[in-house]
Order: C-alpha cells, then structure tokens, then sequence
C-alpha cells in the first residue's frame, strides 16, 4: 500500500531520537506537513550578520510560497542559542516562519547545507530537490554584489511548484559555518 | 570553491607552531590585539570574539577569513607606506588560526590566557567640551542596497572655538561602515536638509565649499575600530558661529529596520592654530568614463609640488569598480617614494591613513595617482548588471577617483595660498574648463589685490558656468573693488535672481545700493538680510545708519512725518544718541515740544556729555514754558 511506503521513506529520512525540535522542547517532524506540495527549511543564527541580512529576502520568499503550499521553516542549527535568544530574533527580524531547533544537525546532515544562511527545498516524500544560496547576493566573505542577480531558492521553488525539477540541485552558500557549531 | 581547498596552502618558511595550538595560550593573543578592537559587545562588528566560547564557534570562518585577508580589514600593501594602526596579521599569526581551527578549536590551559583587552567605555579622550547631535533620528530599512546620507549638525557656538579632536559616536555602530565629517561654513548644505521627507539628503560624497583663503585641511574621519585622533599641536581646527558639520555616513541594512542617531564630540584646544595643512586633491573626474564591460580603465593624475611640504596622511576614493589605487611622490631627481598602494580596493573597508612620521617631499615633486577600475561583469560589485558606461558622480552607480594628499607646507608662516594657485594653475593645464579652478584663482588673484586679474578669470568662470550665483556675487565684489559699481549692482541683482536666498549677494547688494546713496533701495535688502540672520551685527548697524541718512534727508527737505519715521525705525534697530537727538529736533519742528523733549531727555540717558541734545532740550523746555 502506497502510505506505508511513504511512511517508510520518512522513517530512514529522520530517526526519532534525532528529531528536531519546536522552542517549547517538543520534538517534530516537519515532513509531517499534510497536503503541503513542497518543505523548505532555512538555516539561520542569531549572531551571523549574513544571515540576519537576509532577513527581508526570507520574509519576501515565504510571503510569496506560503499561500502556494509551500512549508516554510526557520532552523537554528546552534545548540548553544538559549530559546529566549531565538525568540528575541524572531521577533526582532519579524520572521513570520515557525521556528525549530536541531542541536544535533541531523536536519544538517539531511538537508546537505553548510552555511547559514542556506536553504533546502525537500519534496513531501523527503527528497532533498535543492540546497544552497537564497541567492547570488553574496560571492564570498567580503564579497557581496549590490543586489542579486539569480534568485536560487525562488527559481528551486517556481520549478518544484510546476512540476519540474529546479534549475540547479545545489549551489554553493556563504555564510557562518555549521561546522563551528557543536 | 570547498573549504578544504582553502586550507591548500601552506606558508613554508615559518618558525615552527607547537603542536597543539590552543586558545588560551596562541590565539587569544592575536584576537586581542587585532580583533576584539572591534569584535567585543557595543562595538561595530556584528559579533564579539572575546571569549573562547565566542571564537570557537566561528573557528573555521576566522581561519578562512584571515586568510583571504578579509579580516582584518586593512587595504594597503606593506612596503609601499607606513602607516600608523596598522592591523595587518603576519602569516605566522594567520597560520597560527588556522592549525588552531584544525586541531578541533581547542580551549586548554587558562592560566596561559593573556588578560582581557582593556578599552575606554565612552568618549574616547573623557567629556568632549561640546556633544552635538543629529537633531532628527534616521530610520534605515531593514534590506535593500546600502544607504548614503549626509546630515547637517548645527552647531551652538557664539564664539570661536579652536577643535583638536573629534570623535563621532553613530549610535547605532553596527549599521555604519564609515563616516566623514564636512566643516561646512557657508551654510549651503542646511538647505539640502529634508527635501525627500526624512532627515538628511542622499549623496555618497559631499562636496562643500571651503574657504579659499582658509581651506579646512583636516581628515575627519571614522570607521570602526580606529582610535579617535588628536590634531598634533598647534593644528587646531577653527569653529566659528554660524559653521554647520555636515555628517556624511555610509549605512548597511541589517535585516531589520534600525534608528540611528549619531553624536559628535568636540574637544578644544586654547590655542589658535600656528600651523596649516592643506588637502591637495589628485583626481581626473573628467577622464573618468569607462566603457560597459571595460576591465582595466586607468585613469592618472600629477601636481608638482610648489614648495616644501611634510605630508601627513592620504584618503584614496573610489567607489564599487575601483580595483587598484596608487599614489606616489616622484622627487626631483626621480626618485620614487610611494604614498600608498592597494591592490585590491574594496570599498567598504575604505580609510584615512596617516604616516607614522611626516614625509618629507621638496618643492619640484611630483604627487601622482593612477588608479585603474573593472566596469566588467567580472567585477561583482560592478552596481550595474549588465554593466553600462559609468561616468563620475556622487551616487553608488557612479564612479569616483580621489587621492587626497594631506600635506603641511614647510616655510616661516601659513604657504596655503602659494599652493592653491599653483594648484588651480596645474588643475587649468590639465582642464581649461574647469570651473572651479577658474573660480578659486580668481579669488586667490583678488586675495592678492591683482583686481583686474581676478574679474577676467571670474568672467572666464562665468562663461563655463553663466548661472552660478557665487561666481556672479564674487564678480560683483571684485568690480565693486574697483568701483564699477553700476556693473558689480548688475552682477548682484543676477546673482539673486538665481538664488533668492543668496545673502550674501543681498548684503553685497544693499552695501553698494549704500554707497551710492540709493538709500530706498538699499533699505529693503538690508531688512532681507536681518530676517535671515537676525544676530548680523554688522547688517544692524549698517540698516540703522541707512535710516538715519534716509531720515536726515527727508528732515532736511521739511518732509518732518517721514523723518520722523525713519529715525523711529532706525532706534528700533539700536538705541542711539545722534538719533534721539535727530528725532527730536524733527518734532521740535513739527511743533511737538513735549514729544521732542522725550527723545532729547532719551539722548542724554544714552549720552550725558551730547552737547547739542543738552542746548535742544534747554530750548525746548523753554518753548514749553513760554507756551504754557
């Protein structure tokens, strides 16, 4: 029966003990989204000024998928935030995405990113279908161009949204690395 | 590019790093000294790296960091100038991180841990003598481009005041990248102010005018993590009533909407200045227009040198396709001394530098720039994509090429005047057209009483530029000098005519309307003048004594009532003795004795001594008495 196979796909995506989780401390497994058409999940920290700089792409981004079936989720990849900082950023970025923490990277790992900010655009059955750069805004450190030229995560999600597959599976993301965070 | 590759190369020639690097006892040394101006809480950068907690979770963005040389900032090459606050790592100290990075981060022995850096909290030199602040708060938005605004800053002083050292408080430290404060004294850029509802008005570089006889030759300048700057003594900077500082700012969004509101504090010294540097500015605005797609457009400058100078710091300018900056002093027998060269321009991270001794150049050499810039698509802070043809100009889309040279003419008094005609001449060679150094030698040729000089370079200023109201009130005064007064009135009534508000023109105007005893005229542009600077002392007294002549005129043709009027309107303005005694002959004649009594009485409170307000009330009261 085709749910139990699709149960199963999840089970090896995501093992219970690794789940993420809300601020409240409850575990959860945002690929239980029902009748969501794609999940995307933004990786971002409280003290990386890259990340923060996206603030208003990922709001503009998530204004623009929401209302088209797309789930949007922040995640804080470092397990040394305290909640009340995460709250605060949320509130002071005025991310309107719901928030999870994953201390043990296990949405890192799955979701392939190295950087925050990155983003991973996965299909309702778990497949990972883009990760990478919200957009070419930013070359390297210090390297940033005055606006983006290619808008990476929107192209990924109008594909997926039609249909088809997004024009690159990976780019290359700047930002904070994840692999400081332990 | 992975971070693996990054790591690729290794420095070859180095003592040998212990074996295990750790925090305490190899890199919190370095952070201290080269971070942490920066990166510690309240300050400019985005997060603190005081803590090992701090510097551990970013340890691989520091190795990668330093060494791409993004961090710590620092643009110019070593070997071609040295400059004081030099924050450059040595590749010991970059390799260093990196092994630290590799080797897992780690913390260990804290008893090898230098102490803490220890800052001043505040003002930098303690209280400033005087704090100005920003009268409106600026709100930046939360995203989009950088933003580049300037703000005028009043400044209540009613005497003089001689300025040492500055220091600029953004408030708000981690949306400003840089900023420049302008002395403004003409009072021009107040009327930029607001014009697009919010406080402030946009440009990414300010041009004010300086005095010509007085240039301000100061860098006052303020990015992050450099230490505040003393004027070394005896270079004091003059601040007059009246003079505005125009606070020039770069702003980066944050991701959230931010308040600034900067401070500026002023710190004053006692003394006057005795010595006076001047800015010479290299730049070749007109060259600068390179193709769409141009990769090495090169645009070069040069001015010999008219006499001795120490130089003292240098600020190269240019904006987003600026690639590599040079500056270089060519002595007379060819030798080359560099002034400053970066290779790899970037122009946040732009800077005054100033040498840690003086630089001695003599008179015959020649300052150079060469400046070369990528309008290519490959340039990705090319602020046009697809790239266009990019010409000079103040916005972030345009382009810029300034090497500002700071030098102090060596010499017994102030040689600021010898160097600016030597510069308004070399910058004439190499631009016939160009306006402002016609303007500016004209100046400099009436400075030194050369009268018809000066007009014949006005009018050449004026052929370039006809409706520029400074040249045409500046002509004005020149021909008044030399009493063409019909013709100066002309260039007057011009003037304001392209600038209503021009007061200057106007008090020129209602000066030579004086002179020439056009009294009615003169009167209401006298009045002009006091309703836009209501404490000029000189345009008081000089609008009072043009009453009084108007007064003194119509009593002397028997029209009495006028008279009157005009003495009246003349004490309103100040109190005088003549008057009170004008005043009240003029009622003596109109046969208002108990009224000329007051005004004689009012004459003698002012003036005890006034010999004829003494007869004239004996002879009024007399009157009084024989008609009662």
């Amino acid at each position: 029966m085709l749910w139990r196979l699709a149960l199963l796909i999840l089970a090896a995506s995501l093992s219970a003990e690794t789940l993420p989780f809300d601020l409240a401390g409850r575990p959860v497994n945002p690929f239980a989204a029902p009748g969501a058409k794609a999940i995307v999940f933004v990786f971002v920290r409280t003290d990386c000024p890259i990340s923060n700089r996206y603030a208003p792409e990922i709001r503009r981004l998530d204004a623009k998928f929401s209302p088209r079936g797309v789930a949007f989720w922040l995640v804080y990849p470092d397990p040394n935030e305290p909640v009340e900082a995460i709250r605060r950023h949320i509130h002071d970025y005025g991310y309107p995405a719901t928030a999870l923490r994953d201390p043990e990277h296990s949405l890192v790992k799955q979701a392939e990113v190295q950087v925050t900010p990155e983003a991973a655009v996965f299909a309702p059955n778990g497949n990972l279908l883009y990760h990478g750069r919200i957009d070419d805004r930013y070359v390297d450190f210090g390297k940033a161009r005055p606006a983006p030229t290619t808008h990476d995560l929107e192209l990924a999600l109008g594909a997926v949204l039609a249909g088809k597959p997004a024009p690159n599976k990976a780019t290359r993301a700047v930002g904070c690395f994840l692999s400081d965070l332990r | 590019m992975t971070r693996a590759s990054i790591f690729s190369f290794l420095a070859t020639a180095l003592p040998a790093l212990p074996s295990q690097v750790t925090f305490n006892r190899d890199v919190a040394p370095i952070i201290f000294e080269y971070c942490a101006p920066c990166h510690r809480p309240g300050e400019a950068a985005p997060f603190s790296l005081l803590s090992y907690e701090d510097a551990r979770k970013r340890a691989s963005q520091m190795a990668t960091v330093t060494e791409s040389r993004y961090m710590p900032p620092w643009l110019p090459e070593p070997g071609y100038g040295n400059f004081a606050g030099e924050r450059r790592l040595s590749a010991r100290q970059i390799e260093t991180i990196r092994k630290w990075a590799e080797q897992r981060a780690v913390e260990e022995d804290v008893s090898d841990r230098p102490p803490d850096p220890a800052f001043t909290e505040g003002w930098q030199f303690g209280p400033p003598d005087l704090i100005l602040k920003m009268p409106h708060a600026y709100t930046l938005a939360a995203g989009g481009s950088d933003v580049f605004r300037n703000f005028v800053i009043p400044i209540p002083v009613t005497v003089t005041h001689y300025v040492k050292a500055i220091e600029i408080r953004p408030g708000n430290k981690r949306i400003v990248h840089h900023a420049n404060l302008l002395i403004d004294r003409t009072g021009l850029t107040r009327h930029l102010e607001g014009k697009d509802q919010e406080p402030g008005f946009p440009g990414m570089d300010l041009k004010v005018e300086s005095e010509i006889f007085d240039p301000d030759g100061y860098f006052l300048f303020w990015k992050p993590g450099t230490s505040s700057y003393v004027e070394p003594d005896g270079m004091a900077w003059r601040l007059d009533n009246g003079t505005d500082l125009v606070l020039n700012m770069h702003l980066q969004p944050s991701g959230k909407q931010e308040v600034i509101q900067a401070s500026v504090g002023l710190y004053f010294s006692r003394n006057p200045p005795t010595k006076f540097p001047m800015l010479i500015q290299l730049e070749h605005d007109n060259a600068l227009d390179i193709p769409a797609g141009k990769k090495d457009f090169v645009i070069t400058d040069d001015f010999e040198l008219p006499l001795d100078v120490d130089v003292l710091g240098v600020y190269p300018h240019a904006h987003y396709l600026g690639k590599e900056l040079e500056g270089f002093a060519t002595l007379p027998d060819g030798t080359r001394r560099w002034l400053i060269r970066i290779p790899q321009w970037k122009f946040n991270w732009q800077a005054v530098y100033r040498y840690t001794q003086p630089l001695f150049l003599p008179k015959g050499t020649i300052l150079s720039m060469r400046y070369v810039y990528d309008n290519s698509a490959e340039n990705v802070s090319n602020p046009n994509q697809p790239p266009q043809r990019v010409r000079a100009g103040n916005r972030s889309t345009d382009e810029m090429g300034h090497l500002w040279v700071q030098v102090l003419p060596r010499g017994p008094q102030d040689q600021r005047m010898l160097l600016q005609e030597s510069w308004m001449r070399q910058r004439l060679k190499k631009e016939p057209g160009d306006f402002t150094a016609h303007y500016n030698l004209a100046a400099l040729l009436k400075g030194q009483g050369k009268i018809e000089e000066a007009i014949e370079e006005f009018r050449r200023a004026l052929q370039i530029e006809p409706a520029d109201a400074t040249a045409l009130n500046s002509l004005g005064v020149a021909l008044a000098s030399e009493g063409k007064v019909d013709e100066a009135i002309t260039q007057f009534r011009r003037a304001l005519e392209r600038r209503a508000d021009y007061v200057n023109a106007r008090y020129n105007l209602a000066n030579v309307l004086a002179s020439q005893e056009q009294f009615d005229e003169a009167v209401p542009n006298y009045r002009e003048v006091l309703k836009a600077n209501p404490h000029d002392e000189d345009a008081r007294q000089r609008l009072a004594a043009v009453l009084q002549a108007l007064g003194n005129t119509r009593a002397s043709r028997g029209a009495m009532e006028e008279a009157v009027l005009y003495y009246s309107q003349s004490l309103e303005l100040q109190p005088d003795a003549d008057i009170y005694n004008n005043l009240g002959s003029a009622y003596a004649r109109m046969g208002k004795l108990a009224e000329a009594v007051v005004q004689f009485e009012k004459a003698l409170t002012l003036d005890p001594q006034h010999a004829a307000a003494r007869r004239n009330l004996a002879l009024a009261k007399g009157q009084l008495g024989r008609r009662q």
